[in-house]
Parts: structure tokens; C-alpha cells; sequence
């Protein structure tokens, strides 16, 4: 293990010093991040915009987007953010795929990917119709399925990909639920609409829950916080996107856009404040007991989520504006933490364990400012962003009750302590691994998302703005925010002195607590929601198994599986219709000679598939039967339906021959000499001849009724001269109908693809 | 395969091509269709793949372009179909309108509706002979290898 660890050292530092040429498809991606945050700049700058374009009008839906305060922070959060993660990638992917052996061109789906789920993320902040906010809520999870699996060779990044999808996709569908549930009320999904027509009754009250639990999920809160531990596997920069400031915040976007939806039901706001100081507890405790540094961002992440969902819990002014800045807060803090966290793994070769890394300031001293910058932020104190955002934090639980400052209270002195000690653990103590100098491409992107935090604790004035305006945004009345240095003891002052020094302590006293938090971790992961994800999914797979079992076991199940119970409908249909009129035996004449041979020879020909043994045999007597009736539909006038039949034959028999000559001929002869077993062929025989009398029964009734005269095909025959044709069949085709077969052909075109992948993408 | 079977498909191929391209051109007064063409050149195609074998029908046909094919006859149905849409008519919608006079060549004329037939003959044309040319070209590999 230490001989590999340091061969990968060697080799990360030959590689981190080797020029570099950024890819173009790295530069895009950081060109269209800068563009979108550049152009959102400006729009927020002189006021924001409103596009409103009917989307499907029948349907009353809408494209519906509006830059507003809410919008405006999240969508400035998302591409803010994305320029730091692309700056990062540049230097940080190379390096991961050459880890990973994979070539340099699958940074082109992670690049897609990624800008992909920018602008859903930007669409989704900005969108006002409901049904559109579903549409780009689902648009993230899709994005982050692949983006987590993004080392697909790894069944651990398929199965934590597989659960983020399922938690937050599965629990997406309650939004849409939602949806439906408003518009069948109150006939609208435009949000504005219905924030003005929304009274407190059943309907808001349960599909205020449905979108409630959608955005819980979706932010990794108790109970569905399991997934994003998981989700860690994904390449650093994916965690740094969409972990922190993306597709987590997607959840708690939506509480604050349909806040109003909510906010008449007090219990569900009730609700709220327990699951997210409930959320922010666990994760705390999840963060304090675990120590691999990206898992320890992880339930960090559940933790600070919490208390955004507490705040919006709280409701009013107060707990909207303070959601609304804690997002903006975290959201930088918490990417600039785990870009270090991939810098520092990528310095020491591999290393991410707070236990086996440490005294890493000599090594790499801006880093450690760098990250202190963003714990001290998370971790509340003065000077940076993260200050304001508690002040409110507090400021929001005073107005409310004493238990729930003391929580708050709890919250953040845990939130204080494993936040240094993760800081701690990483650059002071002894040095326990070596680590290479690292390229300015890893350093630098981190630092400026640091900067912003600094200005931001000097200078919080456009910050406080955009926060006022989304909590404008979120309860439809202004919202003011007051947050600066106080040099007195009021309440939110003495709250987060308080924190400090409890978060000292707790420092001192966290090594000798360390069992009871890792039990009580412990316990949860053995009883936790996560074991009841795995034994549900477990049981689903098994399930579908064994339907899957029964249903195609082998090709004569299948096809009884298919033929019976159709023949047991057809037959039932034939016998409930009226018998007057039907199963007519009619007259033969003469001129019916040709007809009469030709079917009695798609009858023998249907009995002689019964006799081969070989598979030849059974393929062209099968194609005899074919040629047979095809005849049968030339002597019956239809020469188009006649040479079509005659053409689709000569495919299939050739398909047949082609395929009978992939399989070895050992198998072939085999397969000939094997004999069923006797109840396995009286099954099949009656299965058969069940389905062969019910297609007689039906066809004899149909064919003995007069042809009801339908109006449509003397209409089509009457237009095809107009049409420029002679031929109905081709008018009918190529114009009449064109729809259908552009239908058709599509399918056809898409099947040779599915069988052109199947068949090229075979192990050498 | 036996020399008969060789010279046969050998001597099929061409005229299988000219009836093809004359039910193409016949389909919108006599029998048959793109779908009739399409399938029919494919025939022609995949008995020289069936005679020869797929490495030299390779060589002697570009079979290799059929899929390419397919993909171009699908973009093409696709174009005439949704170019109207552009000019703000429904999709399909076909030019000359009825009744308005066409130019004519031969018994055919020059109206959209045989665009479109043209791009579903080459659909059906690329696919089959991509299809049964990818499941020959497997069948025989697998006999190699095993």
C-alpha cells in the first residue's frame, strides 16, 4: 500500500509539472459559465427580466422565467460557482483520468454533462410554472446520475449514482404530483397565480407535503440523507458542483420558490423546523465521527441544508432572508472546501483520511489560509460571510421561541467543532504524509471563491441585497435584512460568542467523546434509512426476477405467454358477439379455383413447420407458408400487399438463414436431436391449436359479415389523382398517412441502431 | 457457397438494382413503393453478402456505407416532413398542393411526396443490408473463434 501511494505521488508530481494545454471543450465550458454569470450580472444589475412564452397552450403550460431575488442569487450561485469548478477541472481532470487510465476525451461528457446541469440549475431558479420547475428539478437528477456515475467501471459509483437517482427522482414525481394536484384545484401552474389564489384547505395542505418532501429529499435531508454520502465517489469537482451550491440547493430553491404554497399550513412549516434541526444534528454528529475528508463535507453539506430548511421552517421575513443568505454562504464555503479537499488528496498521492493526513500548512501554506478562510465561514466567525448569515440565523430562532435558540445554539457549536477539527486535522499537528507542490490551476480557483467570502464579511452590502430580494421573492412582501457588526452585547451577539466558546470546549472534549459519537453513528448506520433503501431495492430486484423468471424462461413460454391469453380474449370476443349473421359458410365457385389452391397451400405449408427437425427445414417450410399467402393476396387483387408480402419473406428467410449460420453447427445438430419431454409437447400442442381456433373463429366471424361500407377509403381513392398519384397505396404511404410512416421508419431506424450497438460492442 | 449460387447472385444484383430503381420511380402510378425498392435493392445486396461472404462483399460493395445510409434516408424523410413546419404550415404538408400542376418526367412527377418515398427506400435499403451484413459479419467470427 505505501509503495503505491508513493509511486502515485511520483507520478501526480511528474504529471502537475508538465505544461499543459487546456482542452477546448474545458475552455467552453468555462467561456459559457463566465457568459451566464456575466449576462446574469447584468440583468440582476438593471432590474431582472420576465420571458413568457406559451409552451404547450392547450395544456396551459408556460416557459415561464423570471430573474427575481431568488432567482437571482441561485442562478448567480450556480454559474458563480461553476466558473470556479471549470477553472479547477482544467487542471483537475487531466490528472483524474490519467489515475483512472481512462483517455482524455471522456472529460468531454463531464464537460457536457456539467454545463447541462448548469442550466437546468439556472432554469430551474428562475422558472415560474410549475411544470417547468418539475421539468428542470428532474433535468438535475438525470445530469447527476451520470455525473455521479462518471467511473462507470466502478460498481460502487453505479450503485451510489443508481441510489441518487432513485431518491431524488422517485421523490421528483411527488412535485409533479403536486402539480397536477394545484392545477385540478385552483387551474393554474403559474407560481405568482397560484401564490394569489391559494387558500389553506386539504388540497394546499397535501400538496404542500408532496413538495415538501420532493425538496427534502433532494437536499439530502433526515431521512434521505444517505445518499449523498454516497454520492462522494463522483470526481472532485462533480462533488464541488453540485454537492455544495447545485443540485442540493435545487431542493431547498423550491421551498423558498413556493414558500407561499406552504406557508398557510403552519403545521407543515412546523414540520420543517424539525427535520431540518433534526437533519442538522445528524449530519453534524455523521461529520464529527467520520474521517475521510469528502464524506466529512458531505454530512457537513446535510447539516448546513438543515438549518436552511429550519429557517424556512421559522417562515417570515426573518427565517426567508436567512435561508436565503445561509445558501449563498454555504454554497461558496462549501465548494471552496471540497476543491481543497481534491487538491490536498491529489498532493499526497491519494490520501483523504483526516487520520493519516495532518501538519499540511508547512507544505502547502495558501491552501491552509485558503481553507480557513471557508471553515471560519461555515464555522461563523467574524470577518467573513459566514458571520452575517448566523447573526440572522439567530436572529430568526430568537424571534421565534427559547427552545428552539437553544438548539440553534447546539447546532452551531457542533457545526463549530468538527468544521476545526476537520481544518485541524488536515494542516496542523504532525506531518504524516509528504505532499508535492501543487499546480497554481488547483490553488487558485479555491482562493477566489475564498476572496468572495472575505469581501462578503467586510463588505456585505450587495450580498444583504440579494438577500432581501429573495426573501422578497419567497413571502411576496418586503423582507429587510439589518446585518452588521454590533460592538455590544445584544442577543445574537452573546448567542454566537456563546458558540465560540462552547465550540472551544467541545474541541478539548471531542477525542475523549469520540465513542459515544461513533455508537451512536454506528447504530444509525446499522438501523438507518439506508439499510431500509437496500433491503427495499434488494426485494424489488428479486421480485422482478421472479416475474422475469416466469415470464421468459425460454422462447415457448414467451410466445404462450404472448399467444394464450390473446386467444382466450379473442375467442371470449367472438363468443359475446352475436351469433345472427356470423360463421356463414358461402358459396365457391368456380372462378375461386386459384384462391381455394393457394389457401389450402398456406395450410400445408403450415402443417409441414410442425414435421422438420432441423432448423433449414423448419425456416423454409415456414417461408413456404409466406409465399403461399402471398399468392393468396395477389389472386385476391392486392398486388401491393402481394409484393410486399413476397418481399418481407425473402427478408425474413434470409434473416433466418444468416442467423441459423452465426450459431455453430455442433449446437444446431444438437438442438435437432433433442426430444421434449411428453407434457412439455402436450402443452405445446394445446397452447397451439387454443390460438390457432380462436384466430379461425374470428376470422370466419369477420369474414362472413358484409364489409360495412366506411366512407374513407371511396374519399382517399377520389383525392389520389389530386394528390399527383395513380397508386392509392403509395398516396397513402408517401402523403395521406405520411405521419405514420414517418413513425414507422423511425422505429426501424432506431432499431438498427439498438442492433448495430449490440452487435459492435462485443468483448475482443 | 457453390459456384451456381456464386454466379446467380452474381447476375441478380443488377437487374435486382434496375427493378429497385423502377419501382421507385413507377410507385406513384404502378405497384410498389420506397418500402418495395428499398427491400428489394437490399436483397440484391444481401445475396452477394450471403454468396461471397461478408470480407469480400466488403470489398466489392460499399456496404459499409449502409448505415450511414440509413441515418441520411431518416434525415431526409424527417427534412421534408418538417419543412414546411418552418414556413408555418402543418408538418407533412406536401408541394405542389393538389390540383396545382407539377413538372413531370416521364410518367413521374416532381412533387414532395416522392422525396419523402426516396428517404424511406434509403432507410429501408441501409437497414436491412446493415442489419443482416452485422449478424453475417458476427456468425462469422464466432466460428472463427470457436
Amino acid at each position: 500500500m505505501r509503495s503505491s501511494i508513493s509511486l502515485r505521488t511520483s507520478l501526480g508530481l511528474a504529471r502537475q509539472t508538465e505544461r499543459l494545454v487546456p482542452r477546448a471543450e474545458a475552455l467552453l465550458a468555462l467561456g459559457l459559465s463566465v457568459l451566464a454569470f456575466g449576462a446574469l450580472l447584468f440583468a440582476w444589475s438593471v432590474g431582472g427580466f420576465e420571458v413568457d412564452l406559451p409552451w404547450a397552450p392547450t395544456l396551459d403550460l408556460r416557459l415561464a422565467f423570471t430573474l427575481d431575488g431568488l432567482g437571482a442569487l441561485y442562478a448567480l450561485l450556480a454559474s458563480g460557482v461553476g466558473i470556479a469548478v471549470f477553472a479547477y477541472s482544467i487542471r483537475y481532470l487531466p490528472l483524474h483520468l490519467a489515475h483512472m487510465k481512462r483517455p482524455a476525451r471522456d472529460g468531454r461528457s463531464f464537460y457536457a454533462l456539467l454545463v447541462l446541469f448548469m442550466v437546468s440549475m439556472i432554469g430551474l431558479a428562475t422558472a415560474q410554472d410549475l411544470v417547468v420547475i418539475f421539468v428542470c428539478f428532474d433535468l438535475t437528477a438525470v445530469c447527476s446520475y451520470f455525473l455521479i456515475g462518471f467511473e462507470r467501471a466502478q460498481a460502487e459509483a453505479r450503485w451510489a449514482a443508481l441510489m441518487a437517482l432513485l431518491v431524488t427522482g422517485v421523490t421528483a414525481v411527488l412535485l409533479l404530483l403536486a402539480a397536477v394536484l394545484l392545477y385540478a384545484e385552483l387551474g393554474t401552474f403559474s407560481v405568482p397565480e397560484l401564490a394569489r389564489r391559494a387558500e389553506p384547505g386539504w388540497t394546499l395542505t397535501v400538496a404542500g407535503v408532496l413538495i415538501a418532501v420532493a425538496a427534502l429529499a433532494k437536499s439530502a435531508q433526515v431521512p434521505f440523507h444517505f445518499w449523498l454520502r454516497r454520492a462522494m465517489v463522483a470526481p472532485t469537482p462533480i462533488s464541488a458542483y453540485l454537492h455544495s451550491a447545485a443540485m442540493v440547493a435545487a431542493g431547498v430553491l423550491v421551498l423558498g420558490r413556493l414558500y407561499p404554497l406552504l406557508a398557510p399550513t403552519s403545521a407543515l412549516l412546523d414540520g420543517l423546523v424539525v427535520i431540518g434541526f433534526a437533519s442538522a444534528l445528524v449530519g453534524g454528529m455523521l461529520a464529527l465521527a467520520e474521517d475521510r475528508l469528502k464524506p466529512i463535507l458531505a454530512y457537513s453539506t446535510v447539516s448546513q441544508y438543515g438549518y436552511v430548511v429550519a429557517l424556512y421552517g421559522l417562515g417570515g421575513a426573518a427565517g426567508a432572508t436567512a435561508a436565503a443568505l445561509y445558501v449563498l454562504t454555504h454554497g461558496i464555503a462549501k465548494s471552496t472546501l471540497f476543491l481543497i479537499a481534491g487538491a490536498v488528496t491529489e498532493a499526497t498521492g491519494g490520501e483523504d483520511s483526516i487520520q493519516r493526513l495532518g501538519g499540511l500548512w508547512r507544505s502547502m501554506p495558501v491552501l491552509a489560509g485558503v481553507s480557513l478562510v471557508a471553515v471560519a465561514t461555515i464555522g461563523a466567525l467574524p470577518l467573513t460571510l459566514g458571520f452575517f448569515a448566523d447573526e440572522l440565523f439567530f436572529k430568526a430562532a430568537l424571534a421565534h421561541s427559547p427552545v428552539v435558540v437553544l438548539i440553534a445554539l447546539a447546532v452551531a457549536t457542533l457545526t463549530f467543532v468538527y468544521m476545526f477539527r476537520f481544518w485541524s486535522g488536515l494542516f496542523l499537528g504532525p506531518a504524516r504524509a509528504e505532499a508535492s507542490p501543487l499546480a497554481p490551476g488547483l490553488v487558485v480557483p479555491p482562493a477566489l471563491l475564498a476572496l468572495v467570502l472575505l469581501v462578503g464579511g467586510v463588505a456585505i452590502g450587495p450580498f444583504e441585497e440579494l438577500a432581501e430580494a429573495a426573501g422578497q421573492a419567497s413571502i411576496g412582501a418586503p423582507a429587510p435584512v439589518e446585518a452588521a457588526y454590533h460592538l455590544d452585547l445584544r442577543a445574537t451577539n452573546v448567542l454566537a460568542l456563546a458558540t465560540f466558546a462552547l465550540g472551544g470546549v467541545g474541541l478539548w472534549l471531542e477525542p475523549r467523546l469520540r465513542p459515544v459519537v461513533s455508537g451512536i453513528t454506528n447504530l444509525g448506520a446499522r438501523l438507518g434509512p439506508e439499510r431500509l433503501y437496500t433491503l427495499g431495492l434488494r426485494g424489488l430486484n428479486r421480485l422482478s426476477d421472479r416475474v422475469h423468471d416466469i415470464e421468459v424462461r425460454d422462447l415457448r413460454t414467451r410466445v404462450a405467454g404472448v399467444i394464450l391469453p390473446s386467444a382466450g380474449l379473442l375467442l371470449l370476443g367472438a363468443f359475446v358477439t352475436p351469433w345472427a349473421g356470423r360463421y356463414n359458410v358461402g358459396e365457391i365457385s368456380l372462378d375461386d379455383a386459384g384462391l381455394v389452391a393457394g389457401l389450402v397451400a398456406v395450410a400445408a405449408a403450415a402443417v409441414a413447420t410442425t414435421r422438420p427437425k432441423e432448423h433449414l427445414g423448419l425456416a423454409l417450410s415456414l417461408s413456404g407458408a409466406g409465399f403461399a399467402l402471398a399468392a393468396v393476396y395477389a389472386l385476391l387483387g392486392a398486388p401491393d400487399v402481394a409484393l410486399v408480402a413476397v418481399l418481407v419473406e425473402i427478408t425474413l428467410s434470409l434473416l433466418f438463414f444468416v442467423t441459423l449460420a452465426r450459431l455453430p453447427a455442433g449446437v444446431l445438430s444438437r438442438e435437432a436431436g433433442l426430444r421434449l419431454p411428453r407434457g412439455r409437447r402436450v402443452r405445446d400442442t394445446l397452447f397451439a391449436s387454443a390460438a390457432g381456433l380462436s384466430a379461425f373463429f374470428v376470422v370466419w366471424s369477420v369474414t362472413s359479415a358484409p364489409n360495412p361500407e366506411s366512407p374513407v377509403a371511396p374519399e382517399l381513392i377520389a383525392r389520389t389523382d389530386d394528390a399527383h398519384a395513380k397508386d392509392v397505396v403509395t398516396a397513402i404511404l408517401a402523403d395521406f398517412r405520411a405521419l405514420d410512416t414517418l413513425g414507422e421508419i423511425t422505429v426501424l431506424a432506431v432499431s438498427l441502431v439498438a442492433l448495430t450497438t449490440l452487435l459492435r460492442r462485443r468483448p475482443a | 457457397m457453390t459456384l451456381p449460387t456464386r454466379i446467380l447472385s452474381r447476375l441478380l444484383l443488377a437487374p435486382l438494382l434496375v427493378l429497385a430503381v423502377a419501382m421507385l420511380v413507377k410507385g406513384y402510378t404502378d405497384v410498389g413503393d420506397g418500402f418495395a425498392a428499398g427491400v428489394l435493392a437490399a436483397i440484391g445486396f444481401v445475396l452477394q453478402d450471403i454468396a461471397f461472404g461478408h470480407r469480400e462483399a466488403e470489398a466489392l460493395l460499399p456496404v459499409r456505407w449502409a448505415y450511414r445510409l440509413a441515418l441520411g434516408g431518416l434525415a431526409l424523410a424527417l427534412a421534408v416532413a418538417i419543412a414546411p413546419m418552418l414556413a408555418g404550415e402543418a408538418i407533412l404538408t406536401h408541394h405542389p398542393e393538389p390540383g396545382v400542376s407539377a413538372v413531370k418526367v416521364g410518367t413521374l412527377e416532381l412533387i414532395t411526396p416522392v422525396l419523402f418515398d426516396v428517404g424511406v427506400c434509403l432507410l429501408v435499403l441501409g437497414t436491412v443490408v446493415s442489419g443482416l451484413h452485422l449478424l453475417a459479419e458476427a456468425g462469422q467470427e464466432d466460428q472463427v473463434a470457436s
